[in-house]
């Protein structure tokens, strides 16, 4: 991976560097931040998050299965009480219940991992622990020949320390 | 022309102020949660006390296994007894957990962050616990993987009409999504003390566990989102679970047992005495970590209030049940009641109802709410009144049903009364030892509520709201 980073002091400074580098089209963006910020999603105007839709075919097939298996299990094997439905769906319903919470939230999970790209077992070129601490950290990922506007763009707009990585 | 608004000199009774003005940038976040996880010697003498209380329980409950259950103090009819009120207990703890991770979330009340992540690990241990009772229960404990639904020579399946069925269920996935909840929660936090760690051994542990995080706004954004709908599916959860409980005795015709009130009943009281716990652990844990800056009077006037509403719910239940058995005009049942509150269980009942009902009601005092030891001396009141409760619903129910000869007692052994103790060493050695390797305070949302570095500081007026400009997230 080729770019720069750019590593800043304040939110704010972040935050107009990226809507520069967005107007200006250096490269791809990517922002480090120690804590969620909404002030970064207004700025990159990322896509919506597809993490509900695991979601949703999660929990639809936790459902599905949770309802089937008491039905089959019943019909299998039936006990006959009294004239009573041997497939009765009112109490079935506590299984349908709880293995679409327990199918979903599973999936929503893998879907995390899946559109966050963890776990990852090297971390990427650029990352610094202090992204973590309460630095923010913007790496454009660009040509060489981009390198020089990108440095200046980040340092104009307040970068404590711009470094390229090739 | 912007305005300062100004810190009021007492805080505003209705919405308490849940910011934390004592801490001044996310580093300091860092420094003083990471902090925490320092042993010392009054935390080794804790794991000490719970490894030995988990100790007398693991040999009573060897002893019991050897010798059968005969010797812990069932009494037919009264084949129910501390194990079953324990483990109503310990799944009622785990309530307040989920409650304030995920339905407090979803309502976006401020006082849950910094006491979330306390409650929640407290979810997982106490359910941990709890998943244990109904095994020690059995007289063959060993063959508890019986009510598993799993493809086997015989072509036997469990009875999925049985409560009991519905029971392994509701309690396994319980158990499953806390701890995905709070582990999910916990990355970004492993992240921060993979960081700082200088230990090669613990940072590749730590490495491993974050999944190698690394504080990206993408990552951020499906987490946020994969958070939220798992709070919003926690949230039904947690209802269905301890109704699935009260299942367990509101299907049968036992008198007392056989209400529709006992759904709500129960969910009312779990979060209730999970609350409770709530006080019980974080009260000390502000003190001795030297976190009273991030667990605020406000905060805990908060959840005071919480548990306060929680107590009249449930106080409410309490006398519903009453009325029912007066008004529903059968007699086995007004009996019954009569010999809960005045006959042979009137201690328990009265146990009950002070601590539950009378007791809490000194939280309407503000002073009250907002002074940490009566706040903790009251959970412990909450924590007892809550398991005489289960106490309560179960023994007084067994011990006198319809006819005369079903008509008994019940008294615990030294073998209950070691289970129960090892059962609070159990859950207070697993909470022990998380406080001292992961972070007792969520880190990445304590600094959500931290004000950001800026280079130029912004004062927010009521214009703002007209100059706000979307595309940036700032005012013009």
């Amino acid at each position: 991976m080729r770019g720069v980073l750019g590593h800043f002091k304040e939110l704010d400074s972040a935050v107009d560097a990226i809507t520069e580098l967005k107007t200006a089209r250096l490269g791809d963006v990517t922002v480090f931040t120690p804590t969620p910020r909404h002030e970064f999603e207004h700025a990159l105007q990322p896509p919506r998050s597809p993490v509900r839709k695991y979601m949703l075919f999660g929990g639809l097939a936790g459902c599905v299965f949770g309802f089937w298996i008491p039905i089959w299990a019943s019909n299998y094997w039936p006990l006959v009480v009294g004239g009573k439905a041997i497939g009765s769906w009112i109490p079935y319903t506590i299984f349908g219940f709880e293995v679409f919470v327990l199918i979903g939230a599973l999936s929503t999970v893998a879907g995390l991992f899946i559109h966050a790209g963890i776990p990852r077992l090297t971390m990427m070129v650029g990352y610094d622990p202090r992204f973590s601490r309460g630095d923010y950290g913007i790496w454009v990922e660009c040509p060489p020949d981009r390198f020089a506007s990108a440095e200046a763009l980040l340092r104009k707009h307040g970068a404590v320390e711009v470094r390229g990585e090739r | 022309m912007a305005t300062i608004a100004y810190e009021p000199r007492r805080p505003n009774i209705s919405s308490a102020n849940v910011q934390l003005p004592a801490v001044r940038d996310y580093e300091q976040v860092d420094e003083d949660i990471i902090a925490t996880l320092r042993p010392t010697k009054a935390w080794f003498l804790m794991l000490m006390t719970a490894v030995a209380c988990l100790a007398l329980g693991v040999s009573a409950f060897l002893y019991q296994l050897h010798q059968g259950l005969g010797v812990a103090g069932y009494n037919p009819p009264v084949m129910w007894g501390v194990y079953i009120i324990t483990f109503v207990f310990w799944v009622g703890i785990g309530h307040a957990g989920t409650l304030i991770s995920a339905i407090l979330y979803l309502f976006r009340a401020g006082f849950r962050t910094t006491i979330y992540r306390c409650a929640e690990a407290m979810t997982v241990f106490a359910v941990m616990t709890a998943g244990l009772f109904p095994i020690i229960h059995l007289g063959r404990p060993w063959k508890f993987f019986w009510l598993i639904p799993y493809p086997n020579w015989r072509l036997l399946w469990p009875q999925f009409k049985s409560p009991l069925v519905w029971d392994v269920f509701a309690i396994s996935t319980y158990l499953t999504i806390s701890t995905t909840f709070l582990f999910v929660g916990l990355i970004p936090d492993i992240a921060v003390l993979r960081d700082r760690e200088t230990n090669p051994v613990r940072k590749r542990i730590l490495a491993f566990l974050s999944f190698g995080w690394r504080n990206t706004e993408r990552e951020w954004r499906h987490f946020a989102r994969a958070y939220l709908f798992l709070a919003a599916v926690s949230t039904p959860l947690v209802l269905s679970v301890h109704s699935v409980v009260s299942f367990d005795f509101a299907m049968a015709i036992t008198p007392g047992w056989h209400t529709t009130i006992f759904p709500p009943y129960f969910v009312a009281g779990a979060i209730f005495s999970g609350i409770g716990m709530v006080f019980t652990i974080i009260i000390p844990i502000r003190k001795w970590f030297r976190l009273q800056h991030y667990v605020t009077i406000n905060h805990l006037d908060a959840a005071a209030k919480l548990c306060l509403t929680t107590s009249m719910i449930v106080g409410c239940a309490y006398l519903i049940e009453f009325f029912i058995a007066w008004y529903g005009g059968v007699q086995v049942e007004q009996d019954y009641f009569w010999n809960r509150v005045f006959g042979q269980w009137w201690w328990a009942a009265w146990i009950m109802l002070t601590c539950n009902m009378i007791l809490p009601l000194s939280l309407f005092s503000q002073k009250l709410r907002r002074n940490p030891a009566w706040l903790w001396i009251l959970s412990i009141f909450i924590n007892i009144g809550m398991w005489f409760e289960r106490f309560v619903i179960v023994v007084p129910s067994l011990s006198h049903e319809f006819e005369p000869w079903q008509w008994t007692t019940y008294s615990p052994t030294w073998v209950d009364y070691s289970i129960l103790l090892g059962s609070f060493g159990w859950f207070f050695m697993w909470f022990l030892l998380f406080v001292r390797q992961l972070p007792v305070v969520a880190i990445s949302e304590t600094k959500e509520i931290v004000p950001p570095r800026v280079r130029h500081a912004h004062v927010h007026t009521p214009e703002d709201a007209e100059d706000f400009e979307p595309q940036t997230g700032r005012a013009h």
